[in-house]
């Protein structure tokens, strides 16, 4: 079965149509990249899985579940945890709090006004862990905001982690990165998607890290569905290059 | 452990320094009742920070729910009941009641939006409380109760006469609202407030509902607001309609500027500086309001930060800075 | 009875006038700044208080004219030297700067001219009644909704046709586009706040003419002004306008039945429709959200 199924989703915001009759399947251990060229609508889509906003039309179901209905922080807690384009994170607040904040969160704790010794360590375990697997012990205590470029994305990514997904989504992982820091998030999604068993769905512009990365690949043109397949069978479609080359960079 | 340790020595000279003001405010000129007015504001203050510093969330119309909690205590007095602290819980629950309904319909709105609606609403409460003659006295205020002594069995302790006494008084249910409040801030559902001041948007895609912690929050401080406005009504064995208008929220939260919006205790020591300030100044001049906006102004414009957000290290080595250059300038040196 | 009511629901529409010069002023400088102006209570007072100063030398036309301008000077020059500084901040600090000048402005008003209400007299021919059967309805009121009406059109006029009014409007709903296209953000936000604080001074100096003069005159239109725009939906000055007129004759018809509770009644239309259309009668959703 699959673990998230997109069925047919469009959204309109008034006369112009960013996602038009899009569908998906992605499959439990999957490894998902949506590309597509500047406008594709591909974060529009990504907006319509995490219920930034409601779509048009079609549905989303989520395990086996129907979703389309389900506020955003809903589907965060069935299991659902995204990244932005542009960092998201709790600027003024250290590496190890924004970790934690999100740890209890995914605990069930976020109404307790008050932690037990016992809740209390297995938290900070969980954090521990995860900033190791992030490679961010060593900044633990810096805030946030005083970060480089690329370490905030891996707090970011460290965030989604703590709220232990199911489907990790990931918009654009690499955006403005350079070389290194490109390198070091991709060793890091591939770390969690072969060791680590996680659903990714991730948005992408580098082709070079996507045709890696992916297992599957969906690429998505003027907000509809152009081509579906495996990086072999999408490298030597024709209407992909057409649609890449039409829009060159 | 070290970072435990000056947490706590820093708490306990503040709590040391609280627990000796009726020793120690004499001897700079202060009264008795000064220094529960400053335990008051400074309540009311802190409460508003919750919302305002620890969620950010905008509420300029909390002076509303510190009217209700000073005309509910006033009222349970005067015609329910003769103990203090059954009439101070009525009060706590004439605001927080009317905090958590109206929280609920205005909880989607944010920003300069979120807070045109509170101070709009703040205001019906203004009107009825100046307008309900029979039961408010209207504009002349309410008054015919007094606080009654407290009564503990074998015990009891006559607040009504000893300000000394009444000064403890507030000062327990001060040190009761205040631990609450820092209790709450660092339990779990504390950061989540916290996560939604920094950023609201990664609040919502942790999985937090954010309109209903917005909701808890905006609530409580209500509550913690009402004990303020009941416990300042006991102070004055009265209470005026002035204390639920507007400008009684902009003066709570300049004080919370004042002080600093960052910090647990900023609000505070703004209340107390605006407490000062206020009883120095109207003693010396009619056109304290002239001055109130000029702080205000100043607060704003060159000091946004308060008195224990600004970096004062920094500032130092700044002003220290100037002034070496100017020194230098006049000596005739080259820098 | 109906003379009783239509005498109120007169009454509120009158009410209702300066709600909308209020509000609308209000509302153009909270779109393109995102600016609540607290201190726009005691602008409208300085344009009364500046008109009965110099409707003596200039008489009383030249006063209705010339009075806001002098205010909107005023308001311009405060602009530049403070309020610009804060745009982009968090929303509290222009709230706070702006609440405190509104206590200056009080303030020093009532040091210059007083705290005791002063009278402004009008032309003698406006101050009579139209007819003996509706002694209530002087020319003078008459007069003031008059100019509320031409001040009003010509504000929307201007906003639709003249290219700084265009611009003006696009700035509400995307000042970067439009700070991209090349405008002066920064000269358009000041020439704004000067529009808005004109319309508070021409109120000021109608208000005036109906009232008598005090410090505080202006402080009671804020609140219902906000409740004004708040009604008419944030970020559309057609809903301010209608907001303004409604919570207007709303509170006049009140005033018939249940005097008492006219103050209450537009926060109770607020509330309604809060719960039911949120983003106000005509407003745009997401808008200073």
């Amino acid at each position: 079965m699959n673990l998230l199924e997109v069925r047919n989703v469009t959204k309109s915001f008034g006369s112009l149509t960013a996602v038009s009759g899009v569908s998906l399947n992605v499959a439990p251990g999957e490894l998902r990249a949506v590309i597509g060229p500047n406008g594709a609508g591909k974060t529009t889509f990504f907006n319509l899985i995490s219920g930034f906003f409601p779509p048009t039309s079609g549905a989303i179901v989520f395990d086996g579940r129907d979703i389309t209905a389900v506020s955003a922080s809903a589907r965060v807690r069935n299991g659902m945890a995204r990244t932005f384009q542009i960092t998201e994170i709790f600027p003024e607040v250290s590496v190890y709090e924004n970790v934690r904040v999100a740890a209890e969160v995914a605990a069930g704790l976020r109404l307790r006004p008050w932690i037990g010794r016992r809740h209390g360590a297995e938290i900070a375990r969980l954090v521990d862990e995860i900033l190791d697997l992030t490679g961010l012990t060593s900044k633990a205590s810096r805030l946030v905001g005083e970060l480089a470029h690329g370490d905030q994305r891996a707090a970011e990514i460290a965030m989604s982690l703590a709220l232990k997904p199911r489907l990790l989504l990931l918009d654009e992982p690499t955006a403005g990165m350079g070389d290194q820091e490109t390198y070091d998030i991709t060793s890091l999604i591939r770390k969690l998607h072969r060791k680590g068993g996680h659903t990714i769905v991730l948005i992408e512009h580098d082709m070079r890290v996507v045709f890696h990365l992916a297992d599957r690949l969906t690429v998505l043109d003027q907000g509809c569905l152009l081509a579906e397949g495996t990086p072999q069978e999408i490298a030597a479609n024709a209407a992909v290059q057409a649609a890449y080359l039409g829009n060159s960079e | 452990m070290s970072a435990n340790k000056t947490r706590y020595l820093k708490l306990g000279v503040i709590w040391l320094l609280l627990l000796a003001i009726p020793l120690w405010l004499p001897l700079f000129g202060g009264y008795q009742a000064l220094g529960t007015r400053v335990l008051v504001l400074g309540l009311a203050a802190m409460s508003l920070n919750l919302l305002l510093g620890f969620t950010g969330v905008l509420s300029f119309g909390h002076a509303a729910y510190f009217g209700l909690g000073a005309y509910g205590t006033g009222l349970a007095l005067k015609l329910l009941t003769h103990s203090t602290p059954l009439a101070l819980i009525c009060g706590v629950l004439l605001g927080g009641v009317a905090g958590a309904l109206l929280g609920a319909l205005i909880v989607r709105r944010r920003g300069v939006y979120f807070a045109m609606v509170t101070i709009a609403f703040g205001q019906v409460f203004y009107f009825i409380a100046f307008r309900w003659n029979t039961l408010t006295g209207g504009d002349d205020g309410l008054r015919g109760f007094e606080r009654q002594p407290l009564d503990f069995g074998p015990w009891s302790a006559d607040i009504l006469h000893s300000p000394t006494l009444f000064f403890y008084f507030v000062l327990a249910l001060f040190a009761l609202a205040v631990g609450a409040m820092g209790f709450l801030l660092r339990s779990p559902f504390g950061r989540t407030l916290l996560a939604i001041r920094e950023n609201e948007r990664r609040a919502r895609f942790l999985g937090i509902p954010v309109e209903m912690h917005i909701w808890l929050s905006f609530t409580l401080s209500c509550f913690f607001m009402s004990l303020a406005g009941g416990l300042n009504a006991l102070l004055n064995n009265f209470a005026d309609p002035t204390m639920l208008n507007y400008t009684q929220s902009g003066e709570i939260v300049i004080m919370i500027v004042l002080g600093g919006m960052r910090s647990f205790w900023g609000p505070l020591v703004g209340a107390a500086v605006f407490v000062l300030l206020q009883d120095y100044l109207s003693s010396l001049t009619t056109n304290w309001m002239s001055f109130l906006g000029a702080i205000f102004v100043v607060m704003v414009l060159f000091f946004p930060r308060g008195v224990l957000g600004m970096n004062w290290p920094e500032a130092f080595r700044t002003l220290r800075g100037v002034l070496r250059r100017r020194g230098r300038q006049e000596s005739g040196e080259l820098p | 009875m109906t003379d009783l009511i239509l005498f109120n629901v007169t009454n509120g529409l009158i009410i209702g006038a300066f709600y909308v010069l209020m509000a609308l002023g209000l509302s153009l400088i909270l779109n393109l700044s995102g600016v609540i102006n607290f201190a726009h209570g005691g602008f409208l007072a300085l344009g009364a208080y500046m008109a009965y100063t110099i409707a003596p030398y200039v008489g009383f036309w030249a006063a209705l004219l010339l009075a806001p301008i002098l205010v909107a000077l005023l308001g311009l020059v405060i602009e530049r030297l403070m309020i610009h500084r804060l745009y982009g901040r968090d929303p509290l600090y222009s709230l706070l700067l702006t609440f405190g000048l509104a206590f200056i402005f009080e303030d020093v008003t009532r040091a210059i001219w007083g705290a005791t209400g002063l009278p402004f007299s009008v032309p003698e021919y406006l101050s009579q009644p139209v007819s003996d059967k509706f002694f209530f309805i002087t020319y003078y009121r008459l007069f003031m909704v008059a100019v509320v009406a031409v001040a009003v059109s010509g504000l929307f006029l201007f906003l639709r046709f003249s290219r700084l009014g265009v611009r003006i409007r696009a700035g509400t709903f995307d000042l970067d586009t439009v700070s991209s296209l090349g405008v002066n953000v920064r000269a358009l936000r000041s020439f704004n706040f000067a529009l808005g604080i004109f319309l508070a001074g021409l109120a000021g100096v109608l208000a005036g003419g109906q009232l008598s003069l005090e410090p505080t005159m202006g402080t009671s239109l804020l609140m219902p002004s906000f409740v004004a725009i708040i009604v008419g939906g944030v970020g559309s000055l057609t809903g301010t306008l209608l907001g303004g007129l409604l919570i207007g004759i709303a509170s006049g018809i009140t005033t018939v039945f249940w005097p008492a509770a006219s103050d209450a009644v537009i926060y109770v239309m607020m509330a309604v429709v809060l719960l039911i259309r949120p983003r106000g009668l005509l407003g745009e959703e997401g808008l200073l959200s």
